[in-house]
């Protein structure tokens, strides 16, 4: 254990002395009279005291902005929201209009109608195939007067070219007018107001 | 070496600085419980006691589409108009034109009267004006200091703004999500609906529930005195919307073949009447059209048994539409062929003492297998059945699906399957199992036998939802059965060829031709189960089921009328099925076959 500690001591002796200190360059000696206390720099103490006011001020800025900012935040949702309900209520309003009964009633209104015999041109011998019935054919359903396919959100929304018609309410009416009018299609209609006449002008 | 003098002040550091650990770990240790492990609840607090406020953010439930992302379902918002009858019958101060309160002479507000207020939310609401203050009379009757009553639930967002724009003090809002239905009752018996809370309770609503169901979210804030929120303090848990079912149905083709069943349904005054368009190769369900359907906008409006699918809800003895199912075991075990042939009369008693009819009279004949299908001779298709045992039979039904139910998973899916096993059936069960008696089968399933035989016998699994899009844009798709070889494709060829003869030579030929296409199709008039032992005296499920074009198919159609009055037969069914095949292969531009088909000799 003490074998490492006395190697220690041998390495010290090796080291070379130091020179003698004179007495004139000692470091410390007695002061002849205490030193002036020196005036602190102005400028400096101006510079922390800018700094601190321009931070503050800054700070209040930022402050102001944010709170500023937070109300015009609060008027934009307010505007989205009013913007949200306005898109809901024409949402709402166009619902069903793109449905394929109300489409397909519209079309049945102008005249047109569907579920038509393919009828196909062979382009090698100019052959017809299927019969072309065309455009004289009767439409296959009835999607105007016996319109069968209940939509909620269309019943009583007039067509398009036909103020005065619209898809009626409820499956439950729609099938009992098919079952009657199939029931007794031979039967005219009653006369209510008189014979039909054409409007002319 | 250290000395008593050296050692002593630094014991004393080494214990103060010990001690300030100790406490500093202590603060650390209430902080982590602070911050960490009670965190949500001292979140909870501050926000309770403090100018807090949470509000409960609404994800929107998914939207059900067709196939082609025509929007089927979407969700919607709908109010709940309460209000404080108390305050309400004080009526309020009128304000003039100037935006100013009225006063009177004694300098005392002008109140609008309660009626007048009345008559302005009656106005909006659609109900009377005598209803609304009836509304409020009935609950101060109740309770002199009453501050709740409904005057009406579920109004819409435009009539929830007109309200709002009244500026009643005494009115409130309860906001609901709801749903609503674009087509109406486009598919509404597979679509299905919600209840009046929004809880699914029919159809791909309630089946889908997991794909379109939303999670909630929730804001937390801070308000100042004038209601802003003060900045920095929002913290937001985003709510997550519902997925998007994408559905394998063809909204226009569903529409016209609603349409088309229900004029027709009328026509022949049958209970009821389905279509069913399957594509052939790959089993997805393009139309699933039945009479009465619900309007999901309004369920309430149609009877508690026609809200959901009849279609995937009954089972049936397919009857006759199960012939081809025989001809092809006979085939494949027996060795016929479609020109092997049987001498047939139109009644016939059989060894084990069974008695088999044909439905009409008929001299005796010499009838192929292609003519047992195409005059449908129950004497016929018995003599070719049970040249195989019954136990094989039987394996041939179940490989085409008997028993199996099917892959929709459809809530109050139908048992339909064997009353009984092939080696307990009496001796009359043994011969009618040839002709689709004995057993019973949704229309789903017969709709896969003919899909299994114009697939060169690959059955392939029934598909009605084709994905579920999550709103992370994670496409689900479901998981099917694998499909099954039920036949070999030689066999299913033959059968669909004889099929084919059905079409040009059976009685229906002339009225359901559809000139330039080749079609295989099979007629069945099923008896129904009088529910005491028997069958229904002249009352029968008719249905007429196909496949085109027959050289190469694409998709098939089965038309089903339970009951039809005015004609009891499955003649019934043509004008149904030549509209509603020809309507298909319009929509769809199937090119016409332009080729004849091949005919098979029918009698030998």
């Amino acid at each position: 254990m003490s074998t490492p500690a006395m190697s220690a001591i041998d390495l010290l002796e090796d080291l070379p002395s130091l020179p003698p200190r004179d007495g004139a360059d000692r470091r410390l000696r007695a002061l002849d009279r205490p030193a002036s206390r020196r005036r602190p720099r102005l400028l400096y103490g101006i510079i922390a005291v800018a700094g601190a006011v321009l931070i503050g001020a800054v700070q209040m800025g930022l402050s102001i902005l944010t709170t500023q900012s937070s109300y015009e935040l609060s008027a934009l949702t307010q505007q989205q929201r009013t913007l949200d309900y306005q898109k809901q209520v024409l949402t709402d309003s166009i619902a069903g209009l793109s449905s394929p009964q109300y489409l397909a009633a519209n079309a049945a209104a102008l005249g047109m109608v569907t579920g038509q015999q393919p009828t196909f041109l062979r382009l090698s011998d100019n052959a017809v195939i299927g019969t072309a019935a065309g455009n004289n054919g009767a439409s296959a359903v009835n999607a105007l007067t016996q319109a069968a396919v209940a939509n909620g959100l269309v019943a009583g929304t007039p067509l398009v070219n036909d103020p005065t018609a619209s898809l009626t309410a409820g499956a439950t009416v729609a099938d009992e007018a098919i079952a009657a009018s199939a029931a007794e299609t031979s039967t005219p209609p009653a006369i209510a107001d008189g014979l039909p006449t054409p409007t002319t002008h | 070496m250290t000395t008593r003098v050296t050692r002593s002040p630094r014991r004393r550091t080494v214990v103060a600085l010990g001690v300030v650990l100790l406490v500093l770990s202590l603060f650390v240790v209430r902080l982590f419980d602070i911050q960490v492990v009670n965190a949500a609840e001292h979140v909870a607090e501050s926000q309770k006691l403090a100018t807090g406020a949470k509000q409960t953010l609404y994800g929107a439930r998914g939207e059900i589409v067709d196939t082609n992302g025509t929007v089927l379902a979407s969700s919607t918002t709908r109010y709940d108009v309460q209000i404080d009858p108390t305050l309400a019958v004080k009526g309020i101060p009128k304000v003039g034109d100037d935006g100013k309160t009225v006063k009177d002479a004694d300098d005392k507000p002008v109140l609008v009267p309660w009626p007048e207020l009345a008559d302005r939310i009656a106005a909006v609401t659609g109900q009377s004006s005598a209803d609304v203050q009836k509304i409020v009379a009935d609950a101060l009757a109740k309770d002199a200091s009453s501050q709740y009553a409904t005057i009406k639930r579920y109004v819409s967002t435009e009539e929830y703004r007109a309200l709002a724009d009244l500026k009643l003090p005494f009115l409130y809002y309860d906001k609901h999500p709801a749903r609503t239905y674009p087509d109406g009752a486009v598919a509404g018996n597979i679509v299905g609906f919600t209840g009046s809370g929004g809880e699914p309770l029919e159809g791909i609503e309630s089946l889908q529930d997991q794909c379109l169901a939303s999670e909630e979210g929730s804001v937390t804030y801070q308000k100042g005195a004038d209601g802003v929120i003060i900045p920095g303090t929002e913290k937001t848990t985003a709510a997550v919307d519902g997925g998007t079912v994408k559905l394998t149905i063809d909204a226009d083709l569903q529409w016209y073949l609603q349409q088309l069943i229900s004029e027709e349904t009328a026509h022949y005054q049958a209970d009821w009447g389905g279509i069913i368009v399957m594509e052939v190769k790959t089993g997805k369900i393009r139309a699933i059209a039945e009479t009465k359907t619900v309007d999901p906008n309004d369920p309430g409006a149609s009877a508690t048994d026609d809200r959901g699918s009849r279609l995937l809800r009954v089972s049936y003895e397919p009857g006759s539409t199960f012939k081809p199912v025989t001809a092809a075991t006979a085939i494949e075990q027996a060795g016929l062929t479609p020109t092997s042939s049987v001498l047939t009369p139109d009644r016939m008693q059989f060894p084990n003492g069974a008695v088999i009819n044909d439905s009409e009279n008929h001299p005796t004949e010499n009838l192929t297998l292609t003519g047992g299908l195409v005059q449908s001779s129950n004497v016929a298709m018995s003599q070719f059945g049970s040249l195989v045992s019954p136990e094989v039979r039987q394996q041939y039904l179940e490989k085409f699906g008997v028993g199996g139910g099917d892959a929709l998973g459809w809530s109050g899916a139908p048992k339909a399957g064997f009353s009984s096993d092939a080696k307990n059936w009496d001796n009359q069960t043994y011969y009618t199992t040839t002709f689709g008696q004995a057993f019973t089968v949704t229309p789903t399933q017969v709709v896969s036998v003919f899909q299994t035989i114009a697939n060169g016998g690959v059955r392939l699994p029934a598909q009605l939802v084709e994905s579920c899009t999550k709103a992370d844009g994670t496409v689900v798709t479901p998981t099917e059965p694998d499909p099954v070889q039920v036949i070999q494709p030689q066999t299913a060829s033959e059968v669909s060829q004889m099929l084919e003869n059905v079409y040009a030579q059976g009685t229906l030929a002339s009225d359901i031709n559809i000139p330039g296409y080749r079609l295989g199709v099979k007629t069945g008039t099923a008896q129904v189960p009088d529910g005491k032992g028997g069958y229904k005296d002249g009352l029968y499920v008719t249905s007429l089921v196909g496949f085109a074009p027959a050289e190469d198919p694409q998709y098939v159609v089965l038309t089903l009328f339970d009951e039809p009055k005015t004609n009891r037969m499955s003649s019934a069914n043509r004008s149904v099925f030549k509209k509603a095949m020809m309507q298909v292969l319009t929509h769809y531009r199937v090119m016409p076959s332009n080729q004849a088909t091949p005919l098979l000799p029918v009698t030998q």
